[in-house]
């Protein structure tokens, strides 16, 4: 695609990977699929040597990173949002972060340069799956009819308000959460990686039409993959603790 | 002398030089990495259209033999294939999830969940505990040596407080003992030299004595022997030494009254 004499790949050759397994079946596996693939075999790979039998004192390597990660979700999402009784959700939201994560962050990953949540699958499953366990989180601590009474009836609100509040509240609860859940990180993630392919794209056109044309364009292309580092970090923390604090609101009706 | 490069006193130049070598090495390696890492993202691109073409083209080729057959093909299925090769320019829709992504994006995501609720998270989880309590133990026990050694200490403070007053008392007793010592010694002491006082006066009484004596008899054998030269006359020499001791203790007894003692 020709843009201001640019050669640019049209958007579509961006995210589309061409199956190179099963191709044409339902199990089809793509560039996608392999990142998801290595950010689950990554995670397990962190958690597993971090919870080999030998611990030292004090961490260093994979433990204190695992650690660390365990520490932040711990301090910084469930007892925040949660509570001590959100522990139990540790694995959940552990896992989750991390998956995110390891998505994320091959978009400034040499030789792979791709954000597998710039793809909409994964991102909407999840968000999915979220809205399942904090409806069944909501129902398993109110019951049926108090969870719904609660989301939809918030307590405090004027009761003549009831009429513009719980139209609003049952749409924003039932129906845009996994919605803007998904489209949150999905969207974060189709921008960064538009933004690094159209700044190395233009450094690359520069660079070869006049050198000094490419001295602002690289620099920003550095500046950018930066901070899509920052982007991918806080994409999949921003998930993470959305979805503690949906699960913490469905179990603590008063918050 | 000054440094040479062969010398040794150039060595830390020379590490010097070798570590800027170093740093500028690793300087330019990294810059080569941003460089690389950042403009690769111009080919982050997937299947290009002249790509999908050629790939359908292909598919169709093998599957009817020649390119030739393919042209030859009813209207209906030349219709279908150029639908497939119209496919390959329009995008398709970016929100749309792809079943395959989300069959193994799910599955992926289910085994790292079982995985971390099963051995993952338990066993760093159960680590991380296990060291939390392991430096609280010893926390405690570090409190209790400690609350164990003020105690050892305050007792053995207790214990040289006592052996201190008891060593003043030793030394006072020692020195009473002294001081009694010394005042008996000195008092023996006197009571000898007074003794040897006494003694020696009775010494100097009877060896006065004895020289009275000694004179008297001197004296009498002196007399007799003077009257008989005066007298002439023999007298009886028991009779001459009463005669002689009577005027000497006459003489005597005028002395000592005319000294006064």
């Amino acid at each position: 695609m020709s843009v201001l004499a640019l050669e640019y790949p049209p958007i579509n050759h961006l995210f589309d990977w061409p199956a190179f397994l099963f191709e044409g079946t339902p199990l089809a596996v793509n560039k996608t699929v392999l990142i998801y693939l290595a950010a689950t075999a990554a995670t397990m790979l962190l958690f597993g040597l971090a919870g080999r039998p030998r611990q030292t004192l004090v961490p260093s390597g994979v433990q204190h990173v695992a650690e660390s990660g365990l520490n932040f979700i711990e301090d910084s999402v469930v007892m925040q949002t949660i509570g001590p009784e959100g522990r139990k959700f540790m694995p959940f939201l552990t896992s989750l972060f991390f998956f995110v994560l390891f998505s994320n962050i091959t978009e400034v990953i040499p030789g792979i340069q791709f954000p597998a949540t710039s793809r909409m699958a994964v991102p909407m499953l999840l968000a999915l799956l979220v809205w399942v366990i904090f409806n069944v989180v909501g129902i398993r601590s109110q019951g049926f009819f108090g969870y719904l009474k609660n989301s939809l009836f918030p307590p405090g609100v004027p009761k003549a308000l009831y009429v513009l509040v719980t139209p609003i509240e049952l749409v924003s609860t039932f129906v845009v959460r996994p919605f803007s859940l998904a489209i949150r990180l999905w969207a974060n993630m189709v921008a960064g990686h538009l933004l690094l392919v159209t700044f190395a794209v233009l450094s690359a056109a520069l660079w070869g039409a006049t050198y000094i044309g490419a001295a602002l364009t690289f620099p920003m292309l550095i500046a950018m993959t930066g901070f899509e580092i920052l982007v991918s970090v806080l994409q999949a923390f921003i998930f993470t603790i959305l979805t503690a604090v949906y699960i913490g609101g469905s179990m603590h009706p008063e918050h | 002398m000054r440094p040479t490069i062969l010398s040794p006193g150039a060595r830390p130049g020379g590490h010097r030089n070798r570590a800027t070598v170093r740093r500028l090495a690793a300087a330019a390696g990294l810059v080569v990495a941003v460089t690389l890492a950042s403009t690769s993202s111009a080919w982050a691109a997937g299947e290009t259209v002249g790509g999908c073409v050629l790939e359908k083209v292909a598919e169709a080729k093998t599957e009817h033999g020649s390119l030739d057959a393919v042209k030859a093909l009813p209207s209906e299925e030349l219709g279908e294939l150029e639908d497939e090769l119209e496919g390959c320019i329009e995008s398709p829709n970016p929100i749309f999830p792809a079943l395959d992504e989300i069959i193994w994006g799910g599955l992926a995501f289910l085994i790292l969940f079982a995985f971390m609720w099963w051995k993952g998270f338990p066993a760093v989880k159960r680590a991380m505990d296990a060291r939390s309590e392991k430096i609280r133990a010893d926390l405690d026990a570090a409190d209790t040596a400690k609350a164990d050694a003020m105690r050892t200490k305050t007792e053995y403070e207790a214990q040289l407080a006592d052996a201190k007053a008891a060593a003043a008392a030793i030394v006072d007793e020692a020195r009473a003992q002294a001081d009694q010592l010394r005042q008996d010694l000195q008092a023996r002491a006197e009571a000898d030299i007074a003794e040897q006082r006494a003694r020696a006066a009775a010494d100097v009484e009877s060896s006065r004595r004895q020289a009275i004596d000694d004179l008297r008899t001197e004296v009498a054998a002196i007399a007799v022997g003077a009257a008989e030269r005066v007298v002439g006359a023999s007298l009886d020499a028991d009779v001459h030494r009463s005669l002689i001791d009577g005027y000497i203790d006459e003489v005597a007894g005028a002395g000592s009254n005319g000294d006064g003692s």
